[in-house]
């Protein structure tokens, strides 16, 4: 329940302060998204499988905004950062959507 | 094959299972609460970056639009100042009016108020009641498509449209039926009243109209509709009906209303001599003013002046001298007409 009042609050803070972006990050907001959202899925499937860890979370959190970043980053120097976004929005798409089936699993045992 | 089935089979970090099978190992419980500083932090930290990426990732209003925003704020403003002025000038041109007409009374000169009367009505001055029709045009249904009330394409003519000249041919034929005082959607059309059009916008006296296009004429309704039917604007009108799908709706009634003119100003003011005081009507008074050599100077513009002025000065005349320089109801739109 705590966690997810600090995800309201972060929300809130963010709405309210309303900061400006600076242009060179605005490239890998979208991506660092998604790779928030697998890691928070990711977080929510460890919890009902009873094996979550707060190290390991913040850890594969922060790796996955970075890696996808970073991803990113390469493909605009190599040329092909639209395709690489793609694959890192598929796979973690994919990622994302077998971990939502499988709390689904754990709420709704459907 | 082996990334894909790793990605659909295990999507969740096998980092969860080692550090649970090591915490069991050292006889922790698998799971670490969710209440620790670090989750919280991260959470709040989660909910930031949402709200961050989803404001800024949203379209933004470009400068352009930001420009067109401002513009139209300002567009409607000045309109609604426009407006504001508009019923001020109205009121104290009646005020003008009702002072002028207790100046002459003191002055007790020749009684020239109903020859003042006549004129202002004829000069459109006034705001008018009585019998009369309205006909209301609009545009085909067929270029609804992408045009509310009052918006207006940007190129191109599209012959379901209601035109300036369309207007100009119904008006002259209305004034051809005897018409007394027509008024396109509240703008009276008096003598110097130019119907004209700019881009797609049609114009009334210098202000842009949006369909649809009520005019509304002061006169005898029946013979009126009787006279303009059959007349060349009237068949103008229904081959208009027929063939482009304009839509036009004829409605007589009993009790119409035109406002006044407010445009209407002072162009040319001269003493009334004493004969045109003891003969007071109207006709004498208005020949005079056709035929005065001073007309041209501020006419020029125009095709028949207009301007109903009372002048007082002591020094002239005994009376309060008087001048309307008006011409006749008829507005230069009407000058070709076919009845």
């Amino acid at each position: 329940m705590i966690p997810v009042l600090g995800l309201l609050a972060g929300l809130a803070v963010g709405l309210f302060l309303d900061p400006s972006v600076p242009v060179w990050l605005q490239p890998y907001l979208p991506i660092a998204v998604i790779a928030a959202l697998d890691a928070v899925f990711g977080a929510i499937r460890a919890i009902l499988d009873g094996i979550f860890n707060d190290k390991v979370f913040v850890v594969s959190f922060l790796s996955n905004v970075v890696v996808a970043a970073f991803i990113v980053f390469l493909g605009d120097q190599l040329g092909v950062g639209s395709q690489l976004s793609t694959g890192v929005v598929v796979v973690l798409g994919v990622r994302i959507f077998s971990n939502v089936a499988s709390i689904r699993r754990h709420l709704f045992k459907a | 094959m082996t990334l894909l089935t790793t990605m659909m089979e295990r999507p969740l970090d096998a980092g969860y299972q080692e550090a649970a099978d090591r915490r069991v190992a050292a006889g922790l419980p698998g799971a670490t609460s969710t209440r620790t500083v670090l989750v919280v932090v991260l959470a709040i930290l989660t909910g930031f970056l949402f709200a961050v990426a989803a404001q800024s990732l949203r379209p933004k209003p470009t400068a352009a639009a930001a420009v067109k925003k401002e513009l139209v704020t300002r567009i409607e403003a000045l309109q609604k100042h426009g407006t504001d002025q508009e019923a001020k000038v109205a009121a104290l041109g009646k005020q003008v009016r009702d002072y002028e007409a207790l100046a002459l009374q003191q002055s007790g000169g020749t009684d020239l108020t109903s020859t003042i009367k006549d004129l202002e009505v004829q000069a459109g001055a006034v705001p008018l009641t009585g019998p009369g029709l309205t006909l209301t045009l609009d545009d085909a249904a067929s270029t609804d498509a992408g045009a509310d009330a009052g918006s207006r394409p940007s190129s191109g003519f599209q012959e379901g449209r209601v035109t300036s000249g369309d207007l100009q041919i119904i008006v002259n034929g209305l004034w051809g039926a005897g018409a007394e005082a027509i008024s396109i959607n509240g703008h009276r059309l008096s003598s110097t009243a130019a119907i004209r059009f700019a881009g797609q916008a049609i114009i009334v006296d210098f202000r842009p109209l949006s369909r649809p296009y009520v005019i509304t004429a002061l006169g005898d309704s029946q013979g009126m509709q009787q006279l303009f039917e059959p007349s060349f604007a009237g068949l103008y009108l229904s081959q208009l009906t027929d063939e482009y799908k304009i839509r036009s709706i004829m409605a007589g009634s009993d009790s119409l209303t035109v406002p006044g003119d407010s445009a209407v100003r002072l162009e040319v003011a001269e003493p009334v001599g004493p004969p045109v005081g003891s003969t007071a009507p109207g006709a004498t008074t208005l020949q005079q003013g056709t035929t005065a050599p001073k007309r041209s100077a501020g006419a020029g513009v125009a095709p028949t002046g207009t301007g109903t002025s009372t002048t007082r000065s002591p020094s002239d005349t005994p009376s309060g001298t008087t001048d309307s320089g008006t011409g006749s109801p008829a507005s230069p739109t009407s000058q070709e007409n076919p009845s």
